[in-house]
C-alpha cells in the first residue's frame, strides 16, 4: 500500500459532525427538561450549562467541519482558508469554556452537597422528631389510658373502703398523734349520740370515761403498735356510759414517726346487759332447783306439823290460850306450805299442759274471782279486751296464776292510796305474731333502783307475812315457759286521757296462734 | 468564609497580574503571531482533558445513584480519548508536510502520498476522531435521558 485515500475520513467527518449535532441537542433537550422538572437541583443546572456549552461547541466544530468539507469539495479552498482561523478560534474558545464549566461544577457541587447534607440532616432530624413525636403520642395515649384505668381502680377501691367506713355498724375512727379525732363514721357518732350533720371536734379524752384507760390505750398503742379486744367505757354526748370493745392500730408515716391511730369500736352495752340477764336467769334456775329439793323435803314435815296441830286443836277448844297458840301454829304452817307450793311452781315441777287458750276468756275468769276484793278496797276495774284477739297455746292454770299475781301486786300497790284504777287490756301486736296483755295500775309504782331485781326470787318490799317475793319470779318462769316475755313500765309514759301520776304496767307478750278469720270474742 | 477568602485571593492575583503587566502594556499591545493559535488550541485540549478527568473522578467519588451517571462517566472516557486523538492529530499536522497530501483530481480523491511512514498512518487514523466523539455524545444523550426518566419517576413517587 503506497497511499491512503482520505475520503473515508472525510465521510466519517461529515456523518460524525451531523450525529454530534443531533446528540448534543437531544442531550440539551433532556437537560432542559430536567431543570424544568426539578429547578432546585443544582446538578441539573450544571448539566444544563454543560450541555449548552457542548451544543455550542458541537455546532461550532461540526458546522466548521461541514462547511470545510463543502467548501473544499466545491473547490473554494481560499474561502475556507479565510474562515478556518475563525472556526478554529471558536472551537478553542468553546472547548475552554466547556472545561471551565466542568471545573466550575466542583465548587457548585460542594455547595450543593452541603445544602443536601443540611437538608438530609434536617430531614433525618425531622424524621427523628416525627418518630419521637409519634412515640410520645402513643406513650401519651397509653398514659392516658393507664391513668384512666388507675383512676378507675383507685376510685373503685376508694368506694369500697368508703362504703365499709360509712356503712359499718361499728364505730370506725381516725385520730391524729394528739388523739384528736380526724374522722368518725356515722355509726360511731350515732353510738356516741352526736349528730352526723354537725359532727363535733372530739378528742379521745372526751370519749374515754376513765383517763387511766386512755393512758394505757395510748401507751399500748405506742409500745405495740396496736391494741386488741380492749373493753373500755365511753361517755356519750348525754353523759351516759356505754361499754365498748375496742381495737386500734397505730399509723406511722414513712419516716416511722407516729402520726395517729385508727380504731374500730363495738358497742357491748347490750351484750353486757344480756350477759347479766343470762347470769341472773342461771342464778334463778339454780335457786329453783335448790328450792325444789328443799321444798320437797320440807313439805312432808310441814304436813306432819299441820296434822298434829289440827289434832291438838280438838283437845284445846277455841278461846283457850293453847287453842289460840295452836291456831297461830296452823296459820303459819299453812303459810309455809303456800311458800313451798309456790317454790314448787317456780321450779316448774308441775307438768304443763298445752291447749288453745283465749286470753280474753281467761282474764274475764280471773277478774270475776278478784274483782270483789278489789272493789272492797275502792279499786275500779276497767277492761279493754280486743274483739279480734288471737288465741295462744299454753297451760291455763299456770297462766291464770300469772295474771292473779299481777292483779294482786297491783292491788297491793294501790291499797295504801285508798282506791285506784286497774286497767286490763289485750291486743294483737301489729304483725299479729304476738298477743299482748297489759295489767296497769295507778299505784305507787316501782322505783328505778329495784326495777332490775323485782323478778328475783324472794325479792319483796312488803312486810314479812304479806309477801314472799316469789310472785313475779314464778310468773317470769311461767311466761318464759310459754316462750313469752314480760315488760315492766313504771312510771307509765303513755297516759290515757285524764290519767296522770305514777303507776305500773306489766305487759305480758305471748306468741299468738292467729288463724285467718279465727277470732275469739269475749 | 471560604467564599470571601476565594474572593480575596482572586483580588490579590488580579492586582498582581495588573502590576506585572502594566509596565509592558505601557509600551505596546502583545502581538499574536502564527503558532500561538495551535498552542492555545492544544492547551485547551489539555485543559479539557483535565476537566473531564476531574469530572470522571468526582462522579466516581460522589457515587451518585443510577445508570445516568455511569453513562456520564463513559462520556468522559470517550471524550478524553477523543481529546487525545485530536491532540495527537493536531501534533501530527506539524509533522506532516503539505506535499504529503496529494490533491490531483479534486478534494474527494485526496490521498496521503507514499511512502507510508508510521507518522502518516497515525495522522490518517486521527482523522477518524469522530469514532470517539460520536459515541461520547451518544453516551451523553443516554445519560441525560436516563437522568430525566429517573427524575420523572421520583417526581411521580
Ligand atoms: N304493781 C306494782 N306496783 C308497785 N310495785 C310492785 C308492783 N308489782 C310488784 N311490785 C314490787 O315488786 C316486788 C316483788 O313482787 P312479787 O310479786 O315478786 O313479790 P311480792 O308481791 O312482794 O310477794 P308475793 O310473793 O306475795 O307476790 C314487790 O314487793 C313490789 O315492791
Ligand atoms: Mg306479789
Amino acid at each position: 500500500m503506497t497511499q491512503l485515500y482520505l475520503w473515508p475520513a472525510n465521510l466519517t467527518d461529515m456523518v460524525g459532525s451531523l450525529l454530534i449535532i443531533i446528540f448534543s441537542f437531544l442531550s440539551l433537550r433532556y437537560a432542559y427538561l430536567l431543570t424544568k422538572n426539578q429547578p432546585d437541583n443544582f446538578l441539573w443546572g450544571f448539566l444544563f450549562y454543560f450541555c449548552m456549552t457542548l451544543a455550542a461547541f458541537a455546532i461550532s466544530r461540526a458546522m466548521g467541519h461541514l462547511v470545510k468539507q463543502v467548501l473544499l469539495i466545491s473547490g473554494n479552498r481560499e474561502q475556507w482558508q479565510a474562515l478556518a482561523p475563525l472556526a478554529g478560534g471558536f472551537n478553542t474558545l468553546l472547548m475552554t469554556s466547556l472545561a471551565a464549566v466542568t471545573i466550575y461544577y466542583h465548587k457548585g457541587i460542594e455547595g450543593f452537597k452541603a445544602i443536601e447534607k443540611k437538608a438530609g440532616s434536617l430531614k433525618s432530624t425531622n424524621r427523628e422528631l416525627q418518630e419521637t413525636a409519634a412515640q410520645l403520642h402513643t406513650m401519651n395515649m397509653n398514659l392516658e389510658e393507664m391513668v384512666e384505668d388507675r383512676t378507675k381502680e383507685l376510685s373503685a377501691s376508694e368506694k369500697k373502703f368508703r362504703n365499709f367506713f360509712v356503712n359499718s355498724k361499728d364505730m370506725v375512727y381516725f385520730c391524729d398523734a394528739s388523739n384528736q379525732l380526724v374522722n368518725m363514721n356515722a355509726s360511731g357518732l350515732e353510738m356516741l349520740g352526736y349528730s352526723f350533720e354537725d359532727p363535733p371536734s372530739l378528742n379521745l379524752l372526751d370519749m374515754f370515761l376513765s383517763e387511766d384507760d386512755l393512758d394505757t390505750y395510748y401507751e399500748d398503742i405506742l409500745r405495740m403498735g396496736f391494741i386488741e379486744d380492749r373493753e373500755v367505757d365511753f361517755v356519750k354526748a348525754d353523759g351516759s356510759v356505754i361499754h365498748i370493745l375496742l381495737a386500734a392500730t397505730a399509723i406511722f408515716d414513712e419516716a416511722g414517726d407516729f402520726t395517729g391511730c385508727e380504731g374500730i369500736a363495738k358497742d357491748l352495752t347490750r351484750v353486757k346487759t344480756m350477759m347479766a340477764q343470762l347470769a341472773s336467769s342461771e342464778k334463778m334456775a339454780s335457786i329453783g332447783q335448790m328450792a325444789a329439793g328443799v321444798a320437797h323435803e320440807i313439805n312432808t314435815p310441814l304436813g306432819v306439823i299441820l296434822g298434829y296441830s289440827q289434832l291438838l286443836k280438838d283437845d284445846f277448844p277455841e278461846g283457850t290460850e293453847e287453842g289460840e297458840s295452836l291456831q297461830v301454829i296452823e296459820r303459819q304452817t299453812k303459810a309455809c306450805r303456800k311458800i313451798v307450793a309456790d317454790l314448787l311452781k317456780f321450779s316448774r315441777q308441775a307438768e304443763s299442759r298445752r291447749e288453745n287458750i283465749s286470753l280474753n276468756e281467761m282474764l274475764t275468769d280471773v277478774l270475776a274471782v278478784t274483782e270483789h276484793s278489789l272493789n272492797m278496797d275502792h279499786i275500779n276495774v276497767y277492761r279493754n279486751l280486743s274483739e279480734s284477739l288471737c288465741s295462744i297455746v299454753g297451760d291455763t292454770e299456770k297462766l291464770r296464776q300469772v295474771f292473779i299475781n299481777f292483779i294482786n301486786n297491783a292491788h297491793h300497790a294501790m291499797e295504801e292510796n285508798e282506791g285506784g284504777n286497774l286497767y286490763v287490756s289485750t291486743r294483737n301486736s301489729d304483725d299479729k305474731k304476738f298477743v299482748i296483755a297489759t295489767i296497769r295500775d295507778n299505784g305507787h309504782g316501782i322505783p328505778d333502783e329495784i326495777k332490775g331485781s323485782i323478778f328475783d326470787p324472794f325479792f319483796t318490799t312488803k312486810p314479812v307475812g304479806k309477801g314472799t317475793g316469789l310472785g313475779l319470779s314464778v310468773s317470769y318462769g311461767i311466761v318464759q315457759e310459754h316462750e313469752g316475755t314480760i315488760e315492766v313500765e313504771s312510771p307509765i309514759e303513755e297516759q290515757e286521757a285524764g290519767e296522770k301520776g305514777p303507776g305500773t304496767a306489766f305487759h305480758v307478750i305471748l306468741p299468738a296462734v292467729c288463724e285467718e278469720g279465727h277470732s275469739v270474742t269475749s | 468564609m471560604i467564599h470571601s477568602n476565594g474572593l480575596n485571593k482572586t483580588h490579590c492575583l488580579l492586582l498582581l497580574t495588573v502590576l506585572l503587566i502594566l509596565p509592558d502594556q505601557a509600551h505596546a499591545l502583545q502581538s499574536h503571531s502564527a503558532p500561538e493559535g495551535i498552542y492555545v488550541h492544544q492547551l485547551a485540549h489539555i485543559f479539557f482533558i483535565s476537566a473531564l478527568c476531574y469530572l470522571f473522578w468526582d462522579i466516581r467519588r460522589s457515587s451518585f445513584p443510577g445508570k445516568g451517571w455511569r453513562f456520564l462517566q463513559m462520556f468522559c472516557v470517550c471524550m478524553v480519548l477523543w481529546n487525545i486523538v485530536a491532540f495527537t492529530g493536531h501534533s501530527m499536522e506539524a509533522v506532516i508536510n503539505a506535499s504529503d497530501i496529494e490533491v490531483y483530481s479534486g478534494y474527494l480523491s485526496a490521498k496521503i502520498a507514499g511512502p507510508i511512514s508510521p507518522a502518516k498512518i497515525v495522522y490518517y487514523f486521527t482523522k477518524f476522531d469522530h469514532l470517539f466523539s460520536v459515541p461520547a455524545l451518544f453516551f451523553l444523550y443516554l445519560c441525560m435521558r436516563s437522568l430525566y426518566r429517573r427524575s420523572c419517576e421520583e417526581e411521580d413517587r
